[in-house]
């Protein structure tokens, strides 16, 4: 009953409301917080066992033993799960505070969940704390022109090599590929010569990859979308996709199961893995007394530069009301700040957004000497491009047309180019309308 | 001769089911057993085994604590579901009466609605009433269930009236012949749905995945959850875990085995 | 006498049928308290939804949309590809579910008790096993390159099969995922079932000199249909709600729609996708279809079941 009155009084108001366009009048985010105040923090790290859940509870812990007054809530939900449980929470006069969420939801957390743009909530505060972040890094979270998110735990995608299979093959481990051309070679070298997989892109498949997809169409000049309309059965972006079907064609591209693609690399059976390089550590581990790890920028398109675009999450502040606003963004800006980039860093394995720490004493400079691995992935730093996000209601479903049919174009036996463009098509009917 | 080969046409099939359906356990075991380097390998047993992924996992996450909370959720929810059931079947079966065909095609088709449509709307619900994160939010809305009143209706049905009949000849209240009379006489059948409805409980995901926000108050299956991310699976972790979560149930069903097959022979559950 | 009696008997019986009016709706109230509160009212709530285009978010406003959204669902081009895999998931269900199942209880009614037990036993454990454990299980077994029964193909010289990435292959490895959970189950009941038939009937026939199979086909069968046809209509009903779970935890309906069923379909476009108008629709839609198959096969089953005696 109570539930009833609840949504019926809600859909009608919503349904009477007319004022819509008009933005709601904002209250300004307190100065200083008084009294004791309590903030829920959702996040996916401590939805998983192991060294993200310690190190979040960590930083918590040590936010707020210095924020005395602050008390902060953890709310754990797995990465795919995250947004519907805030959704759900919203719905259900939950107000979330803080979230960690994945950048494909950026425009709907902007427009529909009601994230605050930094540039309101904090003005001045906000470049004060983004001095020394990757100018790249901050554009991630932003949507026409503010940062609604704030880039949290993200990565690009390197390539990880198989440095024995490479030796049987007869290539050199030393020379990676640089371009497609030449991991087409060494694919084909690696299948044949070992009877192992050569190549896998995690792009496709249950587990998400499509900031793999992505970058390879936008290193290759293409976009998946420019405003409202979808492009990414256009030439440049197409050609992308044509490139893997051509990989897979020749016996380069590994014929195995999408969603085991980590296993097959961690098992030592696949000599190129285009992937996250948040998995580092774990495949560090796996790959201790099995095989020599390597790893690599990812591959470019002859001389084109590469486009690297980032997975992972950003930072998005909820909260309605003023005191708990300040708190939030006290929280937001303790977790992007040196000590925590630290932390993360070292500690789970995403690349840090303030590039500044790398080189100091204080912070990572010991770590990245002992571990160079993480060079390639710096380096993209300076090249990364933010993933497309869609806009509108129906952004999910345009985005799995959009993956479904790359993988029925790079899978399938079809012509990609009119899988793409069969699919487009469709998923135009679903983007909002130019306005 | 003709006996023998008649036998080995029997064992033979039946050896090669049996084994089907608990190798696959076996394998969980074994490779919750083998250290981090040796996951990947076929050998039928661990070269080194190790207690090392058990230690994982209970130091991870608070194994024994959420072991705990999902065997006081499946025991309530195997409770509600059996006394609700009970109280429904009885009017069922004891009464004609205007509507009963309703009612009994509204608790009939009540197990079509996918859970998907009810969860949302459910979780708001849930969370107006303070059922957040409480064991008491897990059961509530499945304290009565389409099947529990349909398998109790059908065992009821087959239930002598006289004996009912009698007992209220003597004066006997509803209540107490429902407590004295037919609970007694149902025993097969309201035992081997409690161990059903435990089971399908203990199992449950989605529902405590939405309700629990803390890991202390969450359930084994999210427990599990925890080792599989989209950055990969601890296969040793998760197995380890996986057998942490099944060994309870299992343990109960190689105790009591005989009286579980034995009641659900008896139960008349069909 | 008589009139004392008609007294006697008609005034409480007035009053029992008063109370026969209120007391079956006292003990059916829990349960449907329960129905109502936590599944029909969300229910009717989802139907009303399924006409607009909202989130649920009290920022947003709700737009009405007519039947946009059953549109835009039903002429989903994966539509018809789901709902064949649908029809084949419940068709290679049915084997396992039924026919293995009714196989397995034939043959062990003769065995003696202590192994007629050990296998019922043995074939009962995957269904206490969680689903989410089993696809775990399977995955890791099933795997091309590390899996244990790829490896067992190799060593007697057959080639690796791609169970989980071959399109053709895939969905029949769930379909076997979740028919290995229930085999146990479905045996139980039809044993229980053929344990029940009067051995009378099967001791007549055996007089009148008919052989195993005729006893098995004449007697036995017939009087085991209603078992039967109620596991048949279980598979019919809740196959492709079973198989969800794996499709969701295995395949994510891939590699190349080849596992998608209606079920998953709905999931992804639906539930999955924050839109209260698309997933409110493709409930109602999954209620809707699979009601109106359960009506059909209560009919046919009133009309085909054979009853003993």
């Amino acid at each position: 009953m109570l539930r009833r009155l609840c949504m019926t009084r809600s859909l009608s108001a919503a349904l009477a409301a007319t004022m819509l366009a008009a933005p709601a009048a904002r209250a300004e985010m307190a100065a200083t917080i008084t009294e004791p105040v309590t903030i829920t923090f959702y996040s996916y790290n401590l939805a998983s066992a192991g060294l993200g859940k310690e190190t979040t509870e960590g930083l918590i812990a040590d936010f707020m033993a210095a924020n005395p007054l602050i008390t902060v809530e953890p709310v754990a939900a797995p990465s795919n799960e995250i947004l519907s449980r805030v959704q759900a929470d919203i719905v259900a006069g939950q107000q979330p505070d803080v979230a960690q969420l994945v950048f494909r939801d950026l425009i709907y957390a902007a427009k529909d969940l009601g994230a605050q743009p930094f540039e309101d909530l904090a003005g001045d505060e906000l470049a004060v704390h983004a001095e020394g972040m990757v100018p790249n890094g901050l554009a991630l979270g932003r949507v026409d022109g503010k940062t609604y998110g704030l880039a949290y735990t993200f990565s690009t995608p390197v390539m990880f090599i198989n440095a024995d299979l490479f030796r049987a093959a007869g290539l050199d481990p030393d020379q990676p590929p640089r371009t497609w051309a030449e991991v087409k070679a060494a694919g084909i070298a690696i299948h044949e010569k070992t009877g192992k997989h050569g190549f896998f892109p995690g792009a496709f498949g249950p587990i998400d990859g499509t900031f793999v997809y992505q970058s390879l169409v936008m290193s290759n000049g293409g976009k998946v979308r420019e405003g409202n309309k979808l492009t990414y059965a256009e030439p440049a972006a197409a050609g992308a996709v044509t490139m893997l079907r051509d990989l897979r064609d020749s016996g380069a591209y590994a014929d195995i199961d999408v969603a085991a693609h980590m296993d097959t690399f961690a098992s030592g059976d696949l000599g190129m893995f285009l992937f996250t390089s948040a998995i580092q550590s774990r495949m560090q581990k796996a790959a201790e007394g099995n095989f020599e790890l390597r790893v690599a920028a990812m591959p470019s398109f002859g001389d084109k530069p590469t486009a690297p675009t980032n997975s992972g999450s950003a930072l998005f502040v909820l909260s309605q009301d003023p005191v708990k606003q300040r708190a939030a963004w006290e929280l937001t800006k303790f977790l992007t700040s040196k000590y925590a980039y630290t932390q993360i860093t070292s500690k789970i394995g995403y690349l840090p957004l303030r590039l500044d720490i790398v080189d100091d004493p204080q912070y990572l400079k010991d770590w990245v000497e002992a571990n160079p691995m993480i060079l390639p992935n710096l380096e993209q730093l300076t090249r990364l491009t933010p993933n497309v996000a869609f806009p509108g209601p129906n952004y999910r479903q345009v985005e799995s047309m959009m993956k479904d049919a790359a993988a029925e174009a790079v899978l399938g036996s079809g012509d990609p180019v009119a899988v793409l463009k069969a699919a487009q098509e469709r998923g135009q009917a679903l983007m909002p309308a130019d306005g | 001769m003709k006996a023998d080969a008649r036998r080995l046409s029997v064992h033979v099939p039946m050896i090669v089911l049996s084994l089907l359906a608990v190798f696959p356990v076996w394998w969980m075991v074994v490779t919750s057993l083998k250290p981090e380097n040796e996951i990947f390998s076929t050998r039928l047993w661990p070269a080194s085994p190790s207690l090392e992924n058990y230690a994982y996992v209970l130091d991870a996450i608070p194994m024994i604590r959420i072991l705990w909370n999902t065997f006081a959720m499946a025991a309530a929810t195997a409770t509600a579901q059996v006394l609700t059931g009970l109280c429904a079947a009885y009017a069922l079966t004891r009464w004609r009466f205007r509507g009963a065909s309703v009612a009994q095609g509204l608790i009939a088709l009540s197990w079509l609605v996918p859970f998907q449509l009810t969860m949302i709307p459910n979780y708001v619900l849930a969370t107006q009433l303070g059922l957040l994160n409480t064991i008491a939010g897990l059961v509530i809305p499945n304290a009565a269930a389409a099947f529990a009143v349909l398998v109790l209706t059908n065992a009821m049905r087959s239930f002598p009236k006289d004996l009912i009949d009698a007992a209220r000849m003597d004066g006997a209240g509803h209540f107490r012949v429902l407590c004295e009379v037919v609970v007694p006489n149902l025993r097969a059948p309201l035992a081997s749905l409690g161990v059903l409805v435990f089971i399908s409980a203990w199992n449950e995901y989605f529902w405590p995945l939405l309700l629990t926000r803390r890991i202390e108050d969450t359930v084994v299956q999210i427990g599990l959850q925890m080792f599989m991310t989209q950055e990969g699976n601890q296969w040793g972790a998760l197995m380890a875990a996986a057998t942490l979560a099944s060994l309870p149930i299992l343990l109960l069903y190689l105790v009591l085995h005989r009286q579980i097959i034995e009641s659900f022979m008896r139960s008349g559950i069909r | 006498m008589v009139q004392t009696f008609d007294i006697t008997n008609a005034m409480p019986g007035r009053a029992t049928a008063r109370r026969v009016v209120l007391q079956p709706w006292v003990y059916l109230a829990p349960t449907l308290a329960t129905l109502v509160v936590w599944i029909y009212w969300p229910l009717i709530e989802a139907l009303y939804l399924s006409f607009f285009q909202w989130n649920m978010l009290p920022t947003a406003t709700p737009r009405y949309v007519g039947l946009d959204n059953y549109a835009n669902l039903l002429t989903l081009p994966e539509m018809r590809r789901a709902a064949w895999n649908t029809v084949l998931y419940i068709l290679g269900l049915l084997p396992l579910s039924v026919v293995l199942p009714t196989a397995v209880a034939m043959l062990t009614q003769d065995l003696s008790a202590p192994f007629r037990n050990l296998y019922r036993s043995l074939i009962f454990i995957p269904m206490i096993i969680a689903p989410i454990v089993a696809a775990v299980l399977w995955r890791w077994l099933l795997n091309d390159d590390h899996g244990l029964v790829n490896a067992v193909l190799e060593t007697v010289g057959l080639s690796p099969v791609g169970f989980l990435k071959d399109p053709s292959i895939a969905l029949w490895t769930l379909v076997w995922i979740t028919g290995w959970k229930l085999i146990g189950f479905a045996t139980l009941l039809l044993s229980a079932a053929n344990g029940s038939i009067d051995p009378g009937y099967v001791e007549a026939a055996r007089m009148d000199g008919a052989t195993r199979w005729q006893v098995i086909r004449d007697i036995r069968l017939p009087l085991l249909s209603p078992t039967i046809l109620l596991l048949t209509m279980m598979t019919i009903l809740f196959g492709a709600q079973w198989s969800f779970v794996y499709i969701n935890a295995l395949t994510g309906g891939g590699p190349l729609q080849s596992t998608t069923n209606v079920f998953y379909l709905m999931w992804d476009y639906g539930f999955q996708s924050y839109s209260a108008g698309w997933s409110a629709t493709a409930g109602i839609l999954t209620f809707a279809g699979f009601g109106v198959i359960a009506v059909l096969c209560l009919w046919l089953m009133r009309r085909f079941a054979v009853h003993e005696g």
